[in-house]
């Protein structure tokens, strides 16, 4: 089975992740071959063909353009699933690729089973096993969920032929506002979800944040609900992190929060809903109303 | 102006899903329905446009389903659509992201629509792909998962949520199609008036046969559960033993207690 | 010849007595007739029952009052002696033992209104009662007051000086006001008297001329425009809010957006104010710095119908102060001039939530949303409403079992932990009672109160209209609940959706089963202080029945200075259960400090909202160990002896 695994390069940098493509093509036991739009000077530990255009003619984000290289690298490698990361590069590319082509996509793949990809859904509830029925498929695949793997050595490189398009016109980037809360430093976080129900009550979780010497961290809903300020958040549009100890309040375990904290060395969730997603990748679960725990936690740690 | 809005009636998500009897998408017994909130985002931001523009533009709104999507239907235009198309489907759920996007291609395809708006993603099955292919299924630019919009003269001014909160800024000239993100704007909540007014607005029914042209390209093989994990330990009961067990465990499994 | 005819042609001038005589009879019976049906008498304005309610200062109006009627009386009597009787018929009846009870009664008064006069005075410029207002009418209505009564009784003074004092001690000795003031007078002359009599006697007229022409443009006018209030109050059941027709197409307005969306009694009522500040006294947002005041809204409304009326009234009187109102009504029980405050609030709710999509904050917009997707304001999936009767001896109504209640259970107590135990406790009683409980489980919805509360009446029907087909699809027969808003709702409110079941609140529900002997119970001693709700209290009358309740089950009760009908809001009406409390300091706690202040270690309310409240408002207010809160289903249920 053959991949052609499409990395990310933003901001002058090649993204990590890029990385976790090939891990998951591993996984899947599949050769591979990378496509990069970025440059001869950050090119990705890796000893396989690569397909590269530089971001100084293609741009770093030029989907009409990009996808033309993307099928010319198609075109070359003829490769059984073309992957992109689920993010916000892969999911405005992908579907151009697929759309392209004519062939099946499937969104976000955590893993395989019945002979499908699986996918989540409903809020990561559930899953779904689903199977392409074109012979080739565009796959992205979950941050986070297939480690990262580093071959190593140097790529053999084959450059890509000058093309032009322009449907869409870059402009430039809008940094993110000053974190105050350096996050990625904590040993221990301590994070409020939407079922802390108020924002009176993020205290109660920063109590415990201060009773553990770790850091209040925020899950996007709370943020948004401006009960915490946008440093403490904790998921893509946030932080990732990976302290030594993660504890969830009231956080369902959304996948978007879920590949900010998922790399914790130990999670502890609290949540009054025994089936909630975060109980997936917590080491421990606590089934009980939030603010009768944390304050009763809090109160024994203190003494 | 023509402005399209496409939306999708979801379930609401605090539901217990149970797969249905054929196994490859839930039960819909028990279920409470609503629309897909990134396409709240959508139709805001399609009624603010269009007052902006001094109520000039003609805003649809279109949804591909059985009976009940008229409901959502009928909340976007209580918010300020002013006609609809209710492309009737009662088996919506097992069309694939392709079918879903070639149907409305083909229905937006004759109507010259200069802007269409779309949530990034459904709550529900969240493949994030039916606004890019009905994009590319139309040969017009889009962006997807839009914080940011702005419009002047035939060009759309976009901000792409990036990670770590990084934003993208992007032009596109119209013809164009968007998708929105939470975070663009707060969705307006219907005034009385206006919901009473969207009672006597056009819904014009189309059978899906007239739109449906494709076969999907991908299968649905099982909705199921996810499989509980074994290592993770679920801790019940009275409060003040759950704090002594877990302070228990943070001293043995982890550093932080000393 | 002229142009005319003789009046009295033919029957004679001598018509004139008969027909004048007969006339006056048939006058008199006619007002006499109306007296009697006016609900005048029911209100208590003559016998001042509402302004006696607060004893400081009531008493000094009402003792005020019935002497200046007293006084206006002996006038008119005066009147129709001098210019009628007397010139006309040749009756006098001023005279001998009736003038001698004139005499002393009038002189009585006019003695009583001068002290109370003075310690009205007193109370406003040196006690200065906190919040009372002090404008220039003030000093215009007390200074012409003062000065027609002494006038009043100099005129007298110099009159018994001149023809009594001297002449017929044993009279003047029943007209002790005058002779106080003659007495001094005595040594004038004759000449010097009159001339005094007749500058006093005018000086008092034209004073009174003031005072009449001063009525419509001074505090005054109270004399009319309250007791007008006393006619046009709604006599109708309390809380009744107008039910919006939503099929009305060409309803443009809903709620109030200026005055003229307004009732003319809405904006009447701010004349009929008296400022008394009574209502702003007992309101619990006014009482925790909200900036909400019900006399000072019931005025500006006036305020803005006489100087501004095109103004947008929502945003003139303030967003803040409408939605810090929590519908408890105390500002309208206790109103002596019948204004009626609170439909006020909730019309210009109307207007901000349907005509402008307002919230008082985004929490309770999501709450609003909950409710029209699942029916429940917390999000919780509506397929699980009736699991906490898991297990326990009640049906649903879906089932088609044979029950004698329809057990309407509530947001509060179908979903949130705390108050399951409500609803567990009262299917224990009832099973102990032999009384068959059906539910309607996952097919209930919320009945709606908030929702109205707030201003939301389309969700309010919807939910409503879709409760009411139920319970006419199942052939409901009686309604029984555990929460004072739902009761109210569907006693009264669904009411105008068709809906016509008896519906009970429980508390007297299971005040009859005991009654009736099929609930008994072993009491077991202990002490508590009880909150009558304000849906309860208030606004249903029912504060002895669970008294006797726990009276019965063993309880030894110390009450709250404010209690029954002067209770004190928790803060969850209104719709404000939703809502976050963000201004001033926290209703709920000043609550539960009244009660740990009764000295009782237990607090029994009646209500899931106030129950809900005082747990939150003992952890918040530091009462944690001192005071505990149940509801009376608990109690109840702990003592049923079978």
């Amino acid at each position: 089975m053959k991949t052609l695994l499409i990395g990310e390069y933003r901001e002058g940098k090649l993204l990590d992740s890029t990385y976790e493509l090939i891990g998951f093509a591993g996984q899947m036991g599949a050769d591979t071959a990378l496509f990069l739009v970025g440059s001869e000077g950050q090119l990705p530990a890796y000893d396989g063909a690569l397909y590269l255009a530089d971001t100084a003619v293609a741009g770093e984000y030029n989907p009409d353009l990009h996808k033309l290289l993307v099928l010319e690298a198609v075109q070359r490698e003829n490769p059984d699933y073309i992957v992109f990361l689920h993010s916000s590069y892969g999911w405005d590319l992908a579907p151009r690729v697929a759309a392209a082509l004519q062939v099946a996509q499937v969104s976000e793949v955590i893993g395989t089973r019945d002979g499908g990809f699986e996918v989540g859904c409903c809020n990561g509830k559930m899953r779904r096993s689903v199977k392409p029925a074109t012979g080739k498929a565009v796959l992205t695949i979950q941050a986070g969920a297939f480690l990262g793997v580093r071959p190593g050595g140097s790529p053999k490189v084959t450059r890509l032929s000058n093309v032009s398009a322009a449907g869409v016109e870059f402009v430039g980037y809008e940094p993110a506002e000053a974190k105050g809360v350096d996050l990625a430093k904590a040993e221990v976080i301590v994070s409020a979800g939407r079922g802390v129900g108020k924002k009176d009550n993020v205290q109660v979780i920063a109590a415990l944040a201060k009773a553990l010497g770790g850091e209040l961290g925020a899950s996007r809903p709370v943020v948004d609900a401006e009960w915490v300020a946008h440093d403490h958040q904790v998921g893509t549009t946030g932080q990732t992190v990976a302290p030594k100890l993660y504890v969830a309040c009231g956080i369902s375990g959304a996948i978007q929060h879920l590949a900010g904290m998922k790399k914790s060395d130990f999670i502890l969730a609290i949540n009054k809903d025994k089936d909630a997603p975060i109980g997936e990748v917590a080491d421990v679960l606590v089934v009980a109303d939030l603010m009768q725990f944390v304050p009763a936690l809090t109160a024994q740690l203190q003494k | 102006m023509k402005i399209l809005v496409c939306i999708k009636q979801v379930p609401d998500l605090e539901s217990r899903f149970k797969p249905d009897a054929n196994g490859v998408w839930f039960s819909e017994t028990d279920l409470a329905f609503r629309m897909n909130e990134y396409d709240e985002y959508a139709v805001e931001q399609a009624v603010r446009l269009k007052e902006q523009l001094g109520d000039a533009p003609e805003v649809t709104v279109l949804s591909i389903g059985p009976d009940r999507v008229v409901e959502a239907i009928k909340k976007a235009l209580a918010m300020g659509c002013d006609r609809a198309v209710h492309v009737q489907d009662p088996a919506v759920h097992l069309k694939d992201p392709w079918q879903i996007a070639s149907m409305i291609a083909t229905y937006a395809k004759e109507q010259g629509f200069d802007l269409i708006l779309t949530g990034m993603q459904s709550q529900d099955r969240g493949s994030a792909q039916v606004g890019v292919s009905v994009a590319e299924q139309l040969g017009i630019p889009c962006a997807t998962t839009l914080v940011g919009f702005s419009y002047a003269d035939g060009t759309v001014t976009a901000k792409r949520e990036l990670e770590g909160g990084v934003k993208g800024v992007v032009k596109l000239k119209t013809p164009a199609l968007v998708t929105c993100q939470l975070g663009l704007n707060t969705p307006r909540y219907p005034t009385l008036p206006n919901i009473m007014k969207a009672k006597k607005k056009e819904i014009s029914a189309v059978p899906v046969a007239e739109l449906l042209k494709s076969a999907p390209l991908a299968q649905t093989v099982s909705f199921h559960a996810p499989a509980k994990k074994g290592s993770g330990l679920v801790l019940e009961g009275d409060v003040s033993e759950l704090v002594n067990k877990v302070i228990g465990i943070l001293k043995e499994k982890t550093a932080v207690l000393r | 010849m002229e142009a005319t005819r003789e009046i009295y042609w033919n029957v004679g001038h001598g018509v004139v007595w008969g027909m004048y005589l007969f006339a006056f009879l048939a006058m008199g019976i006619c007002a006499w007739g109306f007296w009697k049906r006016l609900p005048v008498y029911r209100q208590g304005m003559l016998a001042q029952s509402k302004v006696l309610r607060v004893l400081d200062p009531g008493a000094l109006h009402a003792l005020f009052f019935w002497s200046f009627g007293l006084l206006f009386v002996g006038t008119l009597l005066i009147m129709a002696q001098a210019d009628f009787a007397a010139p006309v018929l040749g009756i006098v009846f001023l005279k001998g033992a009736f003038y001698k009870l004139f005499s002393l009664v009038l002189d009585v008064a006019g003695i009583v209104a001068l002290l109370m006069l003075g310690g009205l005075l007193v109370r406003r410029f040196f006690v200065k009662p906190e919040g009372l207002q002090t404008i220039r009418d003030d000093y215009v209505v007390q200074g012409l007051l003062f000065a027609i009564i002494l006038t009043g009784f100099f005129a007298e003074g110099i009159r018994m000086a001149a023809t009594e004092i001297g002449t017929n001690p044993g009279l003047a000795r029943l007209s002790p006001g005058g002779l106080l003031f003659g007495t001094f007078l005595v040594g004038m002359t004759p000449a010097e008297l009159s001339l005094a009599h007749k500058i006093v006697w005018w000086l008092h007229f034209f004073l009174a001329m003031g005072f009449i022409a001063a009525i419509p443009f001074t505090k005054l006018r109270h004399i009319f425009t309250t007791s007008a209030n006393y006619l046009l109050a709604d006599l109708g059941p309390k809380g009744a809010m107008a039910t919006i027709d939503l099929e009305d197409e060409s309803a443009e307005q809903f709620g109030a957006a200026s005055v003229k969306d307004l009732t003319w009694k809405d904006i009447f009522d701010a004349d009929a104010c008296t400022s008394c500040k009574r209502c702003q006294d007992r309101c619990p947002a006014y009482a925790t710095d909200k900036p909400l005041s019900p006399m000072k809204l019931v005025q500006q409304i006036g305020e803005i119908a006489r100087e501004t009326p095109e103004a947008n009234l929502c945003h003139s009187v303030g967003e803040d102060v409408l939605w810090s109102c929590t519908t408890c009504r105390a500002c309208q029980e206790i109103c002596p001039a019948s204004v009626e405050h609170v439909n006020k609030i909730l019309e210009m709710r109307r207007n901000l939530t349907l005509m402008e999509g307002g919230f008082p904050g985004d929490e309770v917009r999501t709450a609003i949303g909950n409710i029209e997707v699942n029916g429940n304001p917390f999000g919780l999936a509506y397929a699980g409403r009736g699991d906490w009767a898991a297990g326990l001896d009640v049906a649903t109504l879906e089932s088609g079992a044979e029950v004698d209640i329809l057990y309407f259970v509530g947001c509060y107590a179908s979903f949130d932990k705390r108050n399951q135990e409500i609803a567990r406790n009262f299917i224990k009683i009832c099973a102990a009672a032999g009384v068959r409980v059906g539910i309607l489980g996952k097919e209930e919805k919320c009945c709606g109160e908030p929702a109205r509360k707030l201003g939301n009446e389309y969700l309010y029907q919807m939910m409503a209209t879709e409760n009411i087909e139920l319970f006419k699809g199942y052939g409901v027969k009686k309604i029984v609940t555990t929460c004072p808003h739902c009761f109210n709702t569907l006693a009264r409110d669904y009411k105008d959706l068709g809906l016509d079941l008896p519906v009970e609140h429980y508390t007297t529900y299971i005040g009859a089963l005991m009654e009736q002997g099929k609930l008994q119970l072993a009491a077991e001693a202990f002490e508590f202080t009880y909150h009558d709700s304000c849906y309860l209290g208030r606004y249903m009358d029912i504060i002895d029945q669970p008294r006797a309740i726990l009276k019965q089950a063993g309880g030894q009760i110390s009450e709250m200075a404010r209690s029954g009908l002067e209770s004190f809001c928790c803060s969850a009406g209104g719709g404000r259960i939703f809502a976050e409390e963000k201004i001033g300091s926290r209703i709920n706690v000043a609550r539960v400090h009244m009660a740990k202040d009764t000295g009782a270690p237990l607090l029994i309310s009646n209500c899931p909202f106030c129950l809900t409240m005082f747990e939150d408002g003992i952890k918040t207010g530091g009462v944690e160990g001192e005071i505990r809160v149940r509801d009376l289903a608990e109690i109840v249920a702990e003592r049923i002896s079978q």
